[in-house]
C-alpha cells in the first residue's frame, strides 16, 4: 500500500485539476464512464501482473482479445452454436494459449518475449483470417444476457430498487471480486509466495524446492485466461469488432498499467492494487485531456510523460526510503556504544 | 532528503500544472456571448486529409451561424469514437455530427448520442438509428460514378483490383459494390452485395480480382498494392475507394516502372491524386463535397440548438452530389480547392480568436 502513494498521489492530482477545470468533469455521467473504462482496462492489468511478477512478459494479451472478441459472435451467430459453446469455446481456447505459452518458456526455454511476440502476430491473423476482416457484431439478441456485465449495477437481479446502483458499473463490481481473489492468491497463498519468489530469483526459488516451471506456466494461464474474458467484456462494451484492430496495444496498456502500479519488469515485485490505480489513472488521463480541451493529438505524449514521471517518482521514493533506513540503522549502530559506556 | 522530495514533487507539479492551465486557460478564452453560442461537435471516422476540408467547412459554418465546433478526429476505430462521444456528452454538447464507423454494431453508442442530445450522421449513414438527418452523397451511386471511370480508362475490359480502409463501414461497402455493379454492368440494388472473401467476380468484360482492406493503415495500403502488382501480372486498373489509397497505388505502380500500363482510378481529392490526374498517370476520381458535409452539419445541429427543425429536409437525408475528375476539368477543381484553402489561412486569426483553442484539431 505504502508503495502506492506516488500513484496515488499524481491520480488525486489530475483528478482535482481536472474537476477544477471542467466542472462536468464530475457529473455521473462522466464519472460511471470513467470507472467502466477503469475497470475495463484493470482487470486484464491484473492479469499481466501474474506473468509480470514472475519476471516475464505477455504481448499477446491485445491480439488475443481480438481473437476471442472476433470468434463468440463468429461461433454463436454466424455458425448457430449455442452461446454456452461459444463461451466455453473462448475460455478453453485462452487456457490453451495461456498454457502453451508456460509450456514453451520453461519447457524449450524460449523467451518470454519472442513467445508472446509470436502470439501476437499468430491470434491477430487467425482472428482475421476466420471472419476474412468483416466487422463482428454484438449488437445481437444473443448477447443481451452477457451485456449486463457491461450495464450498471441496477440491472442485477434484486438491484433495481437502490438508485445508487444506476451510477456503478458491473465492471467495477468485477474489478473489484477479481482484485480481492487475485490479492488474496499473491499475498495470503503458498502459490502468490512462490510466484513473487521465483521473480526475484528463480535459481533459489527452485533450490529451495519450489517447482517453478509449474508456477511459471500457472502464471501464463491465469494471464490468458483474465486477458480472453477481457476481451469479452470489450467486446460487449464496443459492440462493433473490427478485427484487423481490435485490442491493438491493449497489451502495452495492461503492461504500463502494471509498471505504473509498482511491478517491477525484472519480476519479484508487484501489488494488485497499484495495478488498478495505474490502469485508472491512464484512463482518467484520456478523459482529462478531452475534458481540458487539450488537443486530442497530444494525448500519447502526455500519457507517456505522465507515466515517465510516475516511474521516476516511484524510484526516488524507494531511494528515499532506502537512505532513510540506512541512517536509522547508522544512528541505532552509533547510539548503542554510547549506552554501554 | 526532504530537497529530493520537493524535487519529486516540483517534478509531478510542473506537467500537471500546465495540464490544468491549458484548461482553464481555454475557458478564460471564451468571449462573453459563449454562453448564447450553440457548442456542437464534428467527429470523423478517422484522420485523413479528406476530413481537412470537411473541417474547414464545419469552421466557416460555425461564424456564420454563430457556434463553437468541436471537430474531433478518432485515431483508434471504435473504441476511441465511443470514448470522444462520451466526453463529449459529459461536457454536454448541443449536437453531435457523427461519421458512424460501424453503423450496424454500433447501435448503443448511437442511441447513447440520440437520447443525450441532437444527433445527425454524415459521410456514412446509419439508418436505423435515432439520427435526425443524414448529411452525405449516396455512396452507392458514387460507386457506380467511380465505376464508369474505369470503364473509360480500360474501354476494352480487364482485371480490377479493389483497395479501400476498412469494409466495415456502409459507405465503403456500398461504394465497393456500386463499383462492381458499374463494371458487371447489373441493375442498380443498393442491397446487393458481394462478399471479399467470395474471391474474383467475374464478368463480360471486367474480372474484379480482389478486394484489400488496410485499417487506415497507410504503410500497410501500400504493401498489399505493391504486391498486387507484383502478383498480377494482368492487373489492368487499380481502384482506391478511401482518399490515402490512390497516391499510395501510384507509388507502387512508378515503382514497379507500370505507370499507364496499370490503370489506376481514384476517390476523393487527394492533392496527390489530383496532381497525378493533371500529369495523366491516374485517369480519374470522384470527388465527394467534405466542405459541404462540414458546413452543413454544424448549419443544421446550431439551427436543431435554437429550436428550428426546419433545418432538416422532409425525408432527413441532404443529400450532397458526387462528381467525377478528370484530365479535362482537374485544373478547374484544384483551383477550387486551393480557393477555399486560402480563405482558410487569410481567415486564420479569427478562426482562433472566435473558437476555444482546445478545439482546432487538424
Amino acid at each position: 500500500m505504502k508503495k502506492n502513494f506516488g500513484i496515488l498521489g499524481i491520480l488525486l492530482v489530475v483528478f482535482i485539476a481536472t474537476a477544477i477545470g471542467n466542472p462536468n468533469f464530475l457529473t455521473a455521467y462522466n464519472m460511471f464512464n470513467l470507472l467502466e473504462r477503469a475497470s475495463l482496462y484493470g482487470i486484464i492489468g491484473i492479469g499481466v501482473a501474474f506473468v509480470i511478477i514472475t519476471g516475464g512478459i505477455d504481448l499477446s494479451i491485445g491480439s488475443l482479445i481480438g481473437l476471442v472478441a472476433t470468434l463468440l459472435p463468429f461461433i454463436v451467430v454466424q455458425q448457430s452454436f449455442p452461446l454456452a459453446v461459444g463461451l466455453f469455446a473462448i475460455f478453453a481456447l485462452s487456457l490453451c494459449v495461456g498454457l502453451t505459452h508456460g509450456v514453451l518458456i520453461t519447457r524449450l526455454k524460449l523467451q518470454p518475449f519472442v513467445v508472446t511476440l509470436c502470439g501476437l502476430m499468430i491470434y491477430r491473423g487467425i482472428a482475421r483470417w476466420i471472419v476474412s476482416d468483416k466487422t463482428m457484431g454484438y449488437g445481437n439478441e444473443t448477447f443481451s444476457g452477457l451485456k449486463v456485465m457491461v450495464g450498471n449495477l441496477s440491472q442485477l437481479p434484486g438491484m433495481s430498487g437502490f438508485s445508487w446502483a444506476k451510477h456503478i458499473p458491473v465492471a467495477f463490481l468485477i474489478l473489484l471480486v477479481l482484485g480481492v481473489i487475485a490479492s488474496v492468491f499473491l499475498n495470503k497463498t503458498i502459490y502468490g509466495r512462490y510466484l513473487l519468489a521465483l521473480g526475484r530469483n528463480e535459481q533459489a526459488a527452485r533450490f529451495s524446492g519450489i517447482n517453478t516451471s509449474v508456477m511459471i506456466i500457472i502464471a501464463y494461464v491465469i494471464c490468458s485466461v483474465i486477458s480472453g474474458f477481457g476481451g469479452l467484456l470489450f467486446a460487449l462494451d464496443y459492440g462493433s469488432i473490427q478485427p484487423d484492430s481490435f485490442g491493438n496495444f491493449y497489451e502495452l496498456y495492461a503492461i504500463a498499467a502494471a509498471v505504473l502500479g509498482g511491478c517491477s519488469l525484472r519480476g519479484g515485485e508487484g501489488s494488485i492494487f497499484g495495478i488498478i490505480l495505474g490502469a485508472a489513472l491512464m484512463r482518467l488521463l484520456m478523459n482529462s485531456i478531452s475534458m481540458l480541451g487539450i488537443d486530442d493529438q497530444l494525448e500519447p505524449a502526455v500519457i507517456g510523460i505522465v507515466i515517465l514521471i510516475g516511474v521516476m517518482v516511484d524510484e526516488l521514493v524507494k531511494r528515499f526510503a532506502a537512505r532513510r533506513r540506512a541512517v536509522k540503522q547508522a544512528k541505532v549502530t552509533t547510539a548503542l556504544p554510547e549506552v554501554d559506556a | 532528503m526532504s530537497s529530493t522530495l520537493s524535487r519529486t514533487a516540483l517534478m509531478v507539479a510542473m506537467p500537471l500544472l500546465c495540464l490544468l492551465l491549458s484548461g482553464c486557460s481555454q475557458n478564460s478564452s471564451d468571449n462573453p456571448e459563449a454562453d448564447a453560442r450553440p457548442k456542437v461537435a464534428y467527429i470523423t471516422n478517422g484522420i485523413a486529409s479528406f476530413w481537412t476540408f470537411a473541417e474547414k467547412g464545419a469552421k466557416d459554418a460555425a461564424q456564420e451561424f454563430n457556434a463553437d465546433v468541436n471537430i474531433q478526429m478518432p485515431a483508434n476505430g471504435v473504441e476511441d469514437q465511443k470514448r470522444i462521444c462520451q466526453d463529449l456528452l459529459a461536457q454536454g454538447i448541443d449536437g453531435i455530427a457523427i461519421s458512424p464507423i460501424d453503423p450496424d454494431n454500433q447501435g448503443d453508442l448511437l442511441t447513447e448520442i440520440g437520447q443525450r442530445t441532437n444527433m445527425i450522421t454524415h459521410d456514412s449513414d446509419a439508418p436505423g438509428s435515432e439520427r435526425l438527418c443524414y448529411i452525405g452523397m449516396d455512396n452507392y451511386t458514387a460507386g457506380r460514378m467511380c465505376g464508369e471511370l474505369v470503364k473509360e480508362a480500360m474501354p476494352e475490359g480487364g482485371s480490377v483490383m479493389i483497395f479501400v480502409g476498412r469494409l466495415g463501414q456502409a459507405n465503403s461497402r456500398l461504394r465497393r459494390q456500386g463499383v462492381i455493379d458499374e463494371l458487371l454492368d447489373r441493375e442498380p440494388d443498393e442491397n446487393r452485395y458481394d462478399e471479399p472473401s467470395a474471391g474474383v467476380i467475374k464478368g463480360e468484360k471486367y474480372t474484379i480480382l480482389d478486394t484489400r482492406t488496410d485499417g487506415f493503415d497507410f504503410g500497410k495500403a501500400k504493401a498489399q498494392a505493391q504486391d498486387a502488382v507484383a502478383k498480377y501480372d494482368d492487373l489492368g486498373c487499380m481502384v482506391g475507394l478511401f482518399a490515402y489509397n490512390p497516391p499510395l497505388m501510384l507509388d507502387a505502380v512508378r515503382e514497379a516502372g507500370k505507370v499507364g500500363k496499370i490503370k489506376i482510378v481514384a476517390f476523393d481529392e487527394h492533392d496527390r491524386s489530383l496532381q497525378a490526374i493533371n500529369d495523366k498517370e491516374i485517369y480519374g476520381t470522384v470527388v465527394q463535397n467534405p466542405y459541404k458535409y462540414g458546413y452543413e452539419s454544424v448549419r443544421v445541429l446550431a439551427g436543431l440548438a435554437r429550436g428550428d427543425s426546419s433545418v432538416i429536409p422532409e425525408n432527413k437525408i441532404l443529400y450532397i452530389p458526387a462528381r467525377q475528375i478528370r484530365n479535362d476539368n482537374v485544373a478547374a477543381f484544384q483551383a477550387e480547392l486551393q480557393r477555399l484553402l486560402s480563405t482558410e489561412e487569410s481567415e486564420g486569426t479569427t478562426n482562433v480568436v472566435s473558437e476555444p483553442a482546445g478545439d482546432e484539431s487538424p
